[in-house]
């Protein structure tokens, strides 16, 4: 599974060299343009590439699925479960890869903010508010952030998984009707409609079960166990997705 | 020895029947020429066999295993489009490969591409149909397997390369190797077929030993197969 | 060597090696090449020179020495028998020729010798 993943990433990171090298330059220009130009890149950088993401992810699979390219990749003997999981790991890894770069930027231009707007830079008080960050002292800790991203994490994950059993349901069970990527699109509206409506009526039967939390300011231990169903659900509904696309790609496929 | 059996294969789309109750078994160390007009169901057979459709319904056996992603790994399959992932190098495709059959030997498919002057410096999207061909069969013929499945390899390729194929297939036929070649260009290659299977609308119309078939029917396969299909 | 698809292709290349055989291209003794390379060499398939080899064992014009290969006999009276098959062919079809456009044994004796004095007196 691997070497499926390493393919993923040789036949992406031209693409993926050049859009940073061009994000780069962009920002380099907006320098220029003092506060507002780099301010603006920060806000817009992620809108951009939350879509750019998406719609990579999305013809990461869809290729595979109807170019003839993908041929290449399904007549090897690796099973239908290997290769989904191995595309989510791709698309979780570039999602991280993603984030990482954007919190680098956030780095680079908040130090040139607030060079250009005159302030000194004064390291003391950098680790005097992690310092405040890490012992709580505003209300929430890194546990707490900690949370939320491994809690985004896993609701990204549930998403694509959610994107990709459409795209294989499509293949395999609907395969030979025209109007494949609206179809598609189709199928994930009605998976998603479902998959919502099951998971309302179970987070309204935990309602005692929230109610026993002050949600206001949630220690992180309540955090946890806030979080708890929802990651649950993720959780449980990434693994049943994915089985079922396996078992899909297995059984069922007309590529 | 049987080593690929069919048995009561099955095929349907969603719209229309691909595949009839197909019965057949096939000999190891032969090779079978797999015949019949577009759409007769040539390529959704060997597609069944190679795992990228599954069959509706009937048992496909290879080597004693129902087909499954395992099976892929005793068959080389190479389809008649262009199924290279076009911005890969030359090198990139063997190297993907090596990387992914253990039986694949590298060596060899370098020996067969410097032989077939096919640069492996090239974009795979750079390459003429004629270079494709060539560069399709030395790595569908440079894995070592049981079953080999050849889907048109003369198609859109010019007369001399066809002449190429011709040579590296029966260059690298073994006692132990099958080999299934689908083609409608019956009169090139019937020379090397032990034996042949007619397939008309998704049906086994005939099949047979090559040269038994010559004497009985005093024709050539090509003869044969235009009075099979005389009225598709 | 050039193949006619209408007869089997085994039937062809055991008749291309009785006549090698007949005109001394190949001589009683001489190693014949392995299926493997003389099915490359003639482009076709292996287990149809498999096949050859095999009847012409059988015939007794081929045999097989144990991981030496195989080869072409070495008995004369077998390699005369060949010369004399060919030649009843070729009679046969000579004569089945000459009857449809109406000669009768006579006739056909009369224009051999006739013919052959010809070109002797050419030479």
């Amino acid at each position: 599974m691997l070497k499926l993943i390493k393919y993923e990433f040789i036949k992406k990171y031209k693409s993926a060299i050049i859009a940073l090298i061009a994000s780069a330059v962009l920002n380099l220009f907006l320098f220029t343009k003092g506060v507002a130009g780099s301010s603006i890149f920060l806000v817009f950088f992620p809108m951009v590439m939350a879509v750019v993401y998406i719609s990579d992810i999305i013809k990461m699979y869809s290729d595979d699925l109807n170019k003839r390219s993908g041929y290449m990749l399904f007549m090897t003997p690796n099973s239908g479960y290997e290769i989904i999981v191995s595309k989510l790991i791709t698309a979780v890894i570039e999602g991280l890869s993603i984030l990482l770069i954007y919190f680098i930027y956030v780095l680079i231009n908040g130090a040139y903010i607030i060079y250009i707007s005159g302030a000194e830079i004064n390291f003391n008080e950098i680790i005097i508010t992690v310092d405040k960050l890490v012992s709580g002292s505003f209300g929430f800790n890194l546990a707490h952030v900690f949370m939320f991203l491994l809690t985004a994490l896993l609701f990204l994950i549930s998403f694509i998984t959610t994107v990709y059993t459409a795209m294989t349901i499509r293949k395999s069970i609907f395969s030979e009707i025209k109007f494949g990527g609206f179809l598609s699109f189709l199928i994930f509206i009605v998976l998603n409609w479902a998959i919502s409506y099951v998971s309302s009526e179970v987070y309204n039967l935990l309602t005692p079960y929230y109610n026993s939390f002050s949600m206001s300011r949630p220690t992180a231990t309540e955090l946890v166990y806030i979080m708890m169903p929802i990651n649950i659900w993720s959780i449980a509904q990434s693994i049943i997705l994915t089985f079922f696309s396996g078992y899909l790609l297995e059984n069922k496929i007309n590529l | 020895m049987d080593l690929l059996k069919i048995e009561n294969l099955n095929k349907k789309y969603y719209n229309k029947i691909a595949l009839k109750n197909i019965n057949l078994s096939l000999e190891q160390g032969k090779i079978y020429g797999l015949l019949g007009p577009n759409g007769s169901g040539k390529t959704t057979l060997m597609k069944v066999i190679a795992g990228l459709h599954n069959q509706t319904s009937g048992n496909v056996i290879l080597n004693h295993q129902a087909l499954s992603y395992k099976t892929k790994a005793d068959i080389s399959y190479m389809p008649t489009e262009n199924f290279l992932y076009e911005s890969f190098k030359v090198k990139d495709a063997v190297k993907f490969y090596t990387d992914m059959y253990s039986d694949f030997q590298e060596a060899n498919a370098y020996k067969i591409l410097k032989e077939i002057n096919v640069d492996t410096e090239f974009k795979i999207s750079k390459l003429s149909s004629g270079l494709v061909g060539k560069l399709k069969i030395a790595l569908a013929l440079s894995r070592n397997v049981d079953l080999y499945m050849l889907d048109e390899p003369l198609n859109g390729v010019d007369v001399l390369s066809r002449d190429v194929i011709m040579d590296l297939i029966t260059r690298s036929y073994s006692e132990t190797k099958t080999f299934i070649i689908s083609t409608h260009l019956v009169s090139e290659i019937e020379k090397i077929l032990d034996s042949v299977i007619f397939l008309k609308d998704g049906n086994v119309e005939l099949s047979g030993d090559a040269e038994e078939l010559r004497l009985s029917r005093e024709l050539s396969i090509e003869g044969i197969y235009k009075e099979v299909f005389k009225n598709a | 060597m050039e193949f006619n698809n209408n007869i089997p292709i085994y039937i062809q290349v055991m008749e291309k090696i009785k006549q090698d055989i007949v005109m001394g291209k190949l001589a009683a003794g001489d190693k014949v090449p392995s299926s493997r390379d003389f099915s490359n060499e003639l482009g076709i398939n292996f287990n149809t020179v498999a096949r050859v080899y095999k009847e012409m064992e059988m015939e007794e014009i081929l045999f097989t020495k144990r991981g030496l290969g195989t080869f072409i006999t070495e008995e004369p009276e077998r390699i005369n028998n060949l010369r004399y098959e060919m030649a009843k062919k070729q009679i046969e079809t000579f004569i089945k020729g000459m009857q449809q456009i109406g000669y009768s044994k006579e006739e056909m004796i009369k224009l051999i010798e006739l013919e052959d004095n010809y070109r002797e007196g050419i030479e």
